[in-house]
C-alpha cells in the first residue's frame, strides 16, 4: 500500500487546537474598522432631500411627502453604504450590528421610522402650525 | 497588422462602408475601428475579415432596439498573437419590419450562442443559423414578447412585479 502524501500533515494536525470559533458560546469574529452593518437613521437629522433614495440600488427607502422624511425596510439592504456617503447632513450610519437574522421579513428591527411614527409626526407637525396660526392671529 | 493597415485594406475592399478610429487616453491607450456596413455586405465582411486573420477573436454580438431600426455590434479582438490586438467593431442594421441577418456561424461558430440570445431577447433573426433554439428565456415564457425591445413587443407594464415595501403596502390598506 502506498502511503498517503498528506499522512505526516494530517498527524501533526491531529496534535494542534482546533483553530474554530464555537461562535453561541464565544464572542463572533470581531468586525474590523469600517464595517457595514445594520444601517441606524436619525430622523430628527433628515431634512427630506431624497438623495438616499435616488442612490439606494435595492429600493430600501421610500419617501413619505407629509413629512419630508424617509421610511427603511432593510429586509432588502444590500450594505453597500452609498445613501450613508450621500447623506449631506450625516443623519446615516452603518453600525457594527450584523446579527439580524428573524422570523418576520417586515420584523421592527428591520424597519426605520414606521408607520405609527409617521403618524405621530404628523399630528406633531399639525400641532405645531395650529399653534402657529394661532399666534400670528394673536398679533 | 496594425490599425491603419487594417483600414486601408478594409476600405479597398469595402469602399462603401465607414470606418472610424476611436481613441481613449485613460487609463490603457487604445484604437479602436468601428466600421458600419449594409447587411448586404456584411456577410462578406466577416468572411474578409476571417481572411485577414484565420485565428481572430470572436468576442459578442451586441444588440439594440434604436427606434424604427434594430442596430447589431459584432466585436473582434484581430492579430493578439502579434502583440497589441486589434479590437475591432463590425456593427449593421436591419429596419424592424424585415429584422433578419445572415448568420456567421459558418464562419466563426463561437457566434451561436450570441445569434440565439439576440433572436429570443431583441427578435433580430439570423438567417440560416444552425440551432434556432432559445437561450436563456424560459420555455413558458409567451411567443412574440421581446424583453429588449422598447416598443409593444417589449415587455408588458402588466409582466414586471415587485415584491413591495412594507410602507407602500400598509399605505394601500388604509
Amino acid at each position: 500500500m502506498r502511503i498517503p502524501p498528506t499522512l505526516s500533515a494530517v498527524l501533526s494536525n491531529l496534535f494542534k487546537k482546533p483553530a474554530t470559533n464555537p461562535f453561541p458560546a464565544s464572542d463572533p469574529v470581531p468586525t474590523p474598522e469600517g464595517f457595514r452593518g445594520k444601517l441606524n437613521y436619525d430622523v430628527e437629522k433628515c431634512v427630506g432631500c431624497r438623495l438616499c433614495v435616488m442612490v439606494c440600488p435595492a429600493g430600501v427607502i421610500e419617501y413619505v411627502p407629509e413629512v419630508r422624511k424617509v421610511t427603511f425596510w432593510l429586509g432588502r439592504c444590500v450594505f453597500c453604504q452609498q445613501c450613508v456617503d450621500v447623506c449631506p447632513v450625516k443623519a446615516l450610519e452603518m453600525s457594527d450590528e450584523f446579527l439580524l437574522a428573524t422570523d418576520d421579513k417586515y420584523n421592527d428591527n428591520l424597519r426605520w421610522f414606521k408607520e405609527d411614527e409617521i403618524e405621530e409626526l404628523k399630528k406633531k407637525l399639525e400641532e405645531q402650525k395650529k399653534a402657529k396660526g394661532a399666534e400670528s392671529q394673536k398679533k | 497588422m496594425n490599425v491603419d493597415e487594417f483600414v486601408k485594406a478594409f476600405g479597398e475592399r469595402f469602399p462603401e462602408a465607414e470606418i472610424r478610429v476611436s481613441e481613449n487616453k485613460q487609463p490603457h491607450p487604445k484604437r479602436r475601428v468601428w466600421v458600419e456596413i449594409d447587411r448586404e455586405k456584411f456577410h462578406d465582411a466577416m468572411k474578409f475579415v476571417k481572411e485577414l486573420d484565420p485565428k481572430a477573436q470572436f468576442s459578442i454580438i451586441i444588440g439594440m432596439d434604436a427606434g424604427d431600426r434594430l442596430l447589431a455590434k459584432y466585436h473582434l479582438e484581430m492579430f493578439w498573437e502579434e502583440g497589441g490586438s486589434l479590437s475591432l467593431v463590425i456593427g449593421t442594421s436591419v429596419p424592424k419590419d424585415d429584422p433578419k441577418l445572415p448568420t456567421v456561424t459558418d464562419i466563426f461558430p463561437s457566434a451561436l450562442p450570441y445569434e440565439r440570445e439576440n433572436q429570443e431577447f431583441l427578435g433580430l433573426f439570423f438567417e440560416g443559423i444552425p440551432d434556432p433554439r432559445r437561450l436563456f428565456l424560459p420555455d413558458d415564457f409567451p411567443e412574440g414578447i421581446y424583453p429588449l425591445r422598447l416598443d409593444e413587443t417589449g415587455i408588458k407594464p402588466e409582466m414586471v412585479k415587485n415584491a413591495g415595501h412594507p410602507y407602500r403596502m400598509g399605505g394601500e390598506k388604509k
